[in-house]
């Protein structure tokens, strides 16, 4: 079969049409988040209480079969997995923004996409968060001549777990799953242990 | 008990782990790349070449060394003699001949250069064979960079355009040890001014990062 993806690398539509499916793509994304029930604070934060992992185990789930998706594509001929997009590695940058991203989640109760699913829900809360992004991020413009210097350290290119570890991909794959199952088996575990059933989500 | 009879007593997410975990065991034996036989997609470099995303202009490459940018490698591929006398200021240099062997990853960004830019474009068609997508060429090689860079010339009769443009290019000529020129086009490329010494230590000149990019990628 001849190779044919990414679409958008292969031309097959252009910058304008990009922005229509970035659009759906988005909407589609907001949809099943709201759907997993990640519309509410409660929900999300729950798993910081370790009351309710739902959040790790949708997250998971979609890493796993989205994984396995592109895996047998590329295999399947169709997709050229040297031509997807990798986020290079800038370890201060990364680094401090995870902690960063992390804090905002414990304290505001969403992360950036699901905040987004709640103010299309109507919450008040989910808005007070948004505004907060684009508060913080026009402030982080303001400051980016100081901060570039964090902003770019420890660049270390793009890095995959295949090369870093010299696996074969298969392998890695097979791995990742494992871990997923694994993990799943062990938010069971913690939700029997500390859940107990009880506090039920409210809507 | 049957294997059916126990699929049935299974839960939905017990029986899409299952699933999971074969559709991940057989994944141990997936091949996907491809392979050392190199096949070219001419669709693909036609559409790359066609909409000029196989090369880098000299004053973009120029802005990217001022800036201090680090993601992507400079590469001089003419002989060591040519690269001793004159290089653009962070170039490595790789030979033509050494290059396929030269250890460059498949998916580090490299601008390759030569003297006028024929040997470059052959250089980009090797590295694309060899699978490395993120190649492009210093367009017009070295002597668009000495005359887009380095002596910048401002015609008599130039627009106000134009000279808005020279302005700009003078800092960057001085920058990289050149000097702008005045004065009508044929009496300047009569004589080819002399290439600065190389002692131009760019890479820690390096001010804030400058929005240079044209266009990111991923979110």
């Amino acid at each position: 079969m001849e190779m044919s993806a990414p679409l958008f690398k292969f031309g097959l539509f252009g910058e304008e049409a990009s922005l229509v499916v970035a659009f759906a793509i988005g909407i589609g994304f907001g949809f099943f988040l709201e759907r997993a029930g990640f519309g509410s604070a409660r929900k999300l934060v729950a798993q910081f209480y370790l009351t309710d992992l739902a959040v790790f185990k949708v997250m998971f789930t979609a890493i796993v079969t989205a994984m396995l998706g592109v895996t047998y594509l590329a295999w399947a001929g169709v997709l050229d997995l040297s031509l997807v997009y990798l986020v290079p590695t800038y370890w201060g940058a990364q680094v401090v923004g995870g902690l960063l991203l992390g804090a905002g989640f414990v304290i505001g109760g969403y992360c950036p996409g699901t905040s987004l699913a709640a103010v299309a829900t109507g919450r008040i809360d989910g808005l007070a968060y948004a505004l907060g992004i684009v508060v913080g991020t026009v402030t982080f413009a303001g400051l980016f001549p100081w901060l570039g210097g964090l902003y770019l350290a420890g660049s270390a290119g793009t890095k995959t777990l295949p090369e870093v570890l010299n696996l074969p991909y298969g392998l890695v794959v097979f791995g990742v799953v494992l871990m997923a199952l694994g993990g799943f088996k062990g938010a069971e575990w913690v939700e029997a242990r500390f859940g107990g059933g009880g506090e039920k989500e409210r809507p | 008990m049957t294997i059916p009879g126990r699929w049935s007593r299974l839960s939905l997410s017990q029986r899409l782990a299952r699933v999971a975990f074969a559709l991940g065991l057989l994944a141990v034996l997936a091949r996907t790349e491809r392979g050392r036989v190199v096949a070219l997609d001419l669709k693909e470099l036609a559409t790359i070449i066609d909409r000029e995303g196989d090369h880098v202009g000299a004053a973009e490459v120029a802005g990217w060394i001022v800036s201090g940018r680090a993601d992507y490698r400079l590469i001089d591929l003419r002989s060591e003699k040519e690269y001793a006398a004159y290089h653009i200021p962070t170039a490595e240099n790789v030979t033509l001949s050494a290059l396929p062997d030269a250890g460059l990853l498949a998916n580090e960004r490299m601008v390759l250069y030569s003297e006028g830019g024929l040997h470059a474009i052959q250089a980009w068609m090797l590295m694309r064979a060899k699978g490395h997508r993120n190649v492009y060429t210093l367009r017009g090689g070295l002597d668009q960079w000495r005359d887009e860079v380095l002596f910048p010339t401002l015609a008599p009769d130039a627009t106000g355009e134009e000279r808005g443009r020279f302005e700009r290019s003078v800092a960057m000529a001085r920058f990289f040890g050149g000097s702008p020129r005045t004065g009508d086009k044929e009496s300047t490329v009569a004589r080819v001014p002399e290439m600065p010494k190389i002692e131009v230590s760019a890479g820690t000149a390096s001010a804030a990062p400058k929005a240079g990019r044209k266009k990111k990628e991923g979110c």
